[in-house]
């Protein structure tokens, strides 16, 4: 996502009349049209995605022009089209388009390991690791002990029993953990920032993703020890875990070998090849899972996020190919964020935020409370400036995907005790998500790394 | 999940080939000619589809509805992209009454040959059969550029002005074809019997244009400020599927909706070289994917249809060959032009089959199945004659006649 260093912002009102043009149109096409064909429905599905795009785009540009990120805009074009106000983008056409949602997630994740350089790793390794650590717990200790003082308050907890809310807390807390990778690297993409602060937030932002793969495990199969007695212990399902974190790395090492020799040897075409690429990974990792469960009767993830993210990290790190590959990333770049955020703001559950928002902004505040502590402990150790360690907080508050995709899981496994996690988790990422990107781009101003690269 | 395998398997199958279509390489020419042509992707097509493997069944295709409207769309704009009306004033006037003239011989031709036929061989109701002549005359009439642009660069000739006639005929005859299959797009959803059918025509021309034009100035809103690269890319697929939506979502032709856009577009925008230049990009592997498409919703392949797909074929060139005589004696700047024109105008582009492509789409049922069969055989046939009767124009006898036209 090129954008011009300090170009003068563009006048709001052209994007507005091309709004309003937008709006007018979709009034029509989506409201006043009855669709009794097949083919009426799947056009219907094409004007959603264009309607998506250039809305979002106008949308994005008049943000801008506020100050605010990009991603803001994409998110907010997405909401107001979603299911929950203007109704354009349904339930079902959200769920329909996961697919380009999986591919961009994909997409994003190769930007991801593409971004991370592995001498700046080395030398950060000291901060990214107290980052990591004392975010976690103080993240993990906070969402849970308020939740637990509190769940009684609120009407709907108070028929849990003590050990479903102790195992609710639990699970609340690592959904609290969890980060996004994605928008992290939208807006430092859009703001071109580069130096130590944002480098550092971008490995702890990345490298959050395995810890909480491992979290998650150990967590869910605490609860699962709390409410099902019949089932396997922590450890158990640890050593199960660690062979698919392992073996996605690898996967993706290899991968990005794969993905170093066509741009050395073919080089052509290089952008559509990495789309091709994210999308055969998402695919062929959902494709094992189910193969594995049918044929060994075992439940086996290969992460596609981080078969990307290592690949991503290969190519850049061990190749002569990084920049390359970072380029035509780039090309590609601004329609598979604009699509994304534009869907993940249409996914976002205005229905559970009305319906949980006391307990949502409670939960949103003492997690900003924990990324405090444990950002500003980790940067006093690793002797960071003051100012990075005062505001680092800031940097790290957008949440998406992988927080519902836990909720997602947990549901799976706990149906009814699953269903309260998930509207709760949504209510908070809706916040998250919404504030998160504007203070990171805040943040990543007061230090002075923007328009760096 | 099929649908998505599906998707996967022909873009890449679209990726892999368009790098090695569209290539001279060192074969002898009819060989060349499969490979440059892509047409390897319509029997491509035909062995994915429910003819042979059903690896893209029924359900298959209706999920990659959405990539097929914005496939035709992309062509649409992109046809729409070379009627800049600064440009086509610098055009000679005997050349554009010659591509007119060419066009509209064929285009009654063809159709009245198929109205007459249809009947014989299958009953159709008077709608159907007027929707399906004048959409197999609006095929017939197009003209490709790919042999033409092809053999110019693999053989120098002195016939100059016989090559720009032939791009003019070939750039801009589509344009009529094109409301002629809009007039096949009205038809179909309008009832005979009553006055019904103009009613139909006029709004949806009304309709196709307003869109064109509101879309247009949304889209010139959005250039308010220079875009980079990768947002004029946002912008441009975002128009493609945008129009192409709600095209389909009217009921009417996203092949039309998406042209009216391109010519508004070009006439308008600041930015048409860019956009143009975008469009261009994955133009091949467009067409690529419509051959493969096409190839899919072959079901028909049968020997009375094989015969009907060669009739249809010799008609096409029997008009084209007419039309190509008749040229230079009714246009008095053209007389000097060899009556063997029709010869060049043989080759039928992407055009062609985004118009086929659009109908089987939007005419779901046999009239949709009948016209496919019809046309791919004679395509196929084309595709191997074509360079022929273009050689004959421009390289037969040339010792005697250089420099004549």
């Amino acid at each position: 996502m090129k954008t011009p260093a300090k170009t003068k912002p563009a006048p709001l009102i052209p994007y507005f009349l091309a709004l309003t043009g937008l709006v007018a149109l979709a009034w029509w096409i989506a409201g006043g049209i009855e669709i009794t064909v097949h083919r009426q429905y799947t056009g219907l599905v094409d004007f959603s995605l264009g309607f998506v795009l250039l809305a979002a785009y106008a949308c994005a540009q008049m943000f801008k022009t506020l100050g605010l990120p990009l991603l803001t805009g994409y998110l907010f074009a997405g909401i107001v089209s979603g299911p929950h106000v203007a109704g354009l983008l349904t339930k079902d056409l959200v769920e329909n388009l996961k697919l380009v949602d999986e591919l961009a997630l994909s997409f994003i994740a190769l930007s991801a390991g593409g971004m991370l350089r592995w001498d700046f790793l080395k030398e950060r390794m000291k901060a990214i690791l107290l980052n990591l650590s004392f975010q976690t717990f103080f993240i993990f200790a906070l969402t849970c002990g308020f939740f637990m003082l509190t769940a009684s308050l609120f009407g709907s907890f108070s028929e849990l029993s003590s050990s479903q809310t102790a195992a609710l807390a639990m699970l609340l807390g690592v959904a609290a953990v969890a980060r996004s990778p994605s928008s992290a690297i939208a807006v430092i993409s859009e703001t071109r920032a580069k130096g130590v602060f944002t480098e550092t937030v971008l490995g702890v932002t990345v490298a959050m993703d395995v810890v909480i793969i491992v979290l998650f495990t150990v967590v869910l199969s605490a609860a699962k020890t709390m409410l099902l007695p019949q089932s396997p212990g922590m450890w158990v399902s640890m050593v199960a875990v660690l062979p698919e974190i392992l073996g996605a790395l690898v996967i993706g090492l290899l991968l990005g070998k794969a993905i170093a020799l066509y741009i050395d040897r073919i080089g052509k075409d290089i952008p559509l090849f990495l789309l091709l690429f994210a999308f055969s990974v998402t695919r062929v990792s959902i494709w094992f899972e189910h193969w594995v469960h049918d044929l060994l009767h075992v439940s086996m993830t290969l992460e596609p996020l981080l078969i990307c993210m290592s690949a991503g990290f290969t190519v850049q790190n061990f190749s002569r190919t990084g920049p390359d590959f970072l380029e035509s990333l780039d090309r590609f770049s601004l329609p598979v964020y604009v699509l994304f955020f534009a869907l993940a703001g249409a996914a976002l559950d205005l229905g559970a935020l009305l319906k949980t928002w006391p307990l949502a902004v409670g939960l949103a505040a003492v997690r900003t409370v924990g990324l405090l502590g444990g950002s500003w402990l980790a940067g006093t150790l690793s002797q960071d400036p003051p100012l990075h360690n005062r505001f680092a907080w800031m940097a790290y508050l957008t949440q998406a995907g992988v927080a519902i995709g836990l909720a997602r899981l947990t549901e799976r496994q706990f149906p009814e005790m699953g269903l309260y996690l998930t509207t709760i988790v949504l209510a908070a990422i809706t916040i998250n998500q919404m504030a998160g990107p504007i203070t990171f781009k805040a943040v990543l101003n007061m230090v002075k790394e923007t328009n760096k690269r | 999940m099929k649908a998505v395998f599906v998707l996967l398997l022909v873009v890449s199958l679209a990726f892999i080939g368009y790098r090695m279509s569209f290539r001279g390489f060192r074969l002898p020419f009819a060989a060349v000619r499969v490979h440059f042509t892509g047409i390897e992707f319509l029997f491509l097509g035909l062995l994915l589809g429910p003819a042979f493997l059903n690896v893209v069944d029924e359900e298959t295709q209706r999920g990659l509805a959405p990539l097929t409207a914005l496939l035709l769309g992309w062509v649409g704009l992109l046809f729409g992209f070379q009627f800049e009306v600064s440009k086509l004033r610098r055009l000679p006037f005997e050349y554009l009454a010659a591509a007119n003239f060419q066009v509209l011989f064929t285009l009654v031709s063809v159709f009245l040959a198929a109205y007459t036929v249809l009947p014989l061989v299958r009953s159709m109701a008077e709608g159907p059969r007027l929707s399906v002549s004048l959409t197999l005359a609006a095929v017939a009439a197009c003209t490709g550029q790919s042999v033409l642009s092809l053999m110019v660069r693999s053989r120098e000739t002195t016939r100059t002005s016989l090559v720009r006639l032939l791009q003019t005929i070939a750039g801009l005859d589509g344009f009529v074809a094109l409301l002629f299959f809009g007039l096949a797009f009205a038809l179909r959803s309008a009832s005979m019997d009553s006055s019904d059918w103009l009613f139909q025509i006029g709004k949806d021309l009304a309709v196709s244009l307003s869109l064109g034009l509101g879309l247009t100035a949304v889209f010139l809103l959005l250039l308010g400020k220079r875009m980079t690269q990768s947002e004029l890319i946002l912008a441009a697929v975002g128009l493609a599927v945008l129009t192409s939506g709600a095209a389909s979502v009217l009921n009417l032709s996203p092949l039309i909706a998406n042209f009216f856009v391109g010519v508004c577009m070009v006439n308008l925008s600041r930015e048409k070289e860019r956009i143009y230049q975008i469009l261009t990009t994955v133009e091949k592997p467009v067409y690529l994917l419509i051959l493969l498409f096409l190839g899919v919703s072959w079901k028909s392949g049968s020997g009375l249809w094989l015969a009907l797909g060669g009739a249809y074929c010799l008609v096409r060139i029997m008009s084209k060959v007419a039309a190509g005589v008749l040229i230079p004696r009714l246009f008095m700047g053209l007389r000097e032009i060899s009556p063997q024109l029709g010869l060049g105008l043989l080759d039928m582009g992407g055009l062609s089959l985004a118009i086929l492509l659009d109908f089987s789409q939007g005419f779901q049922g046999p009239a949709g199945t009948r016209a496919v069969s019809v046309v791919l055989p004679a395509i196929i046939l084309t595709f191997f004659l074509s360079p022929y009767g273009l050689n004959q124009l421009l390289f037969g006898k040339q010792d005697e006649d250089t420099g004549k036209d």
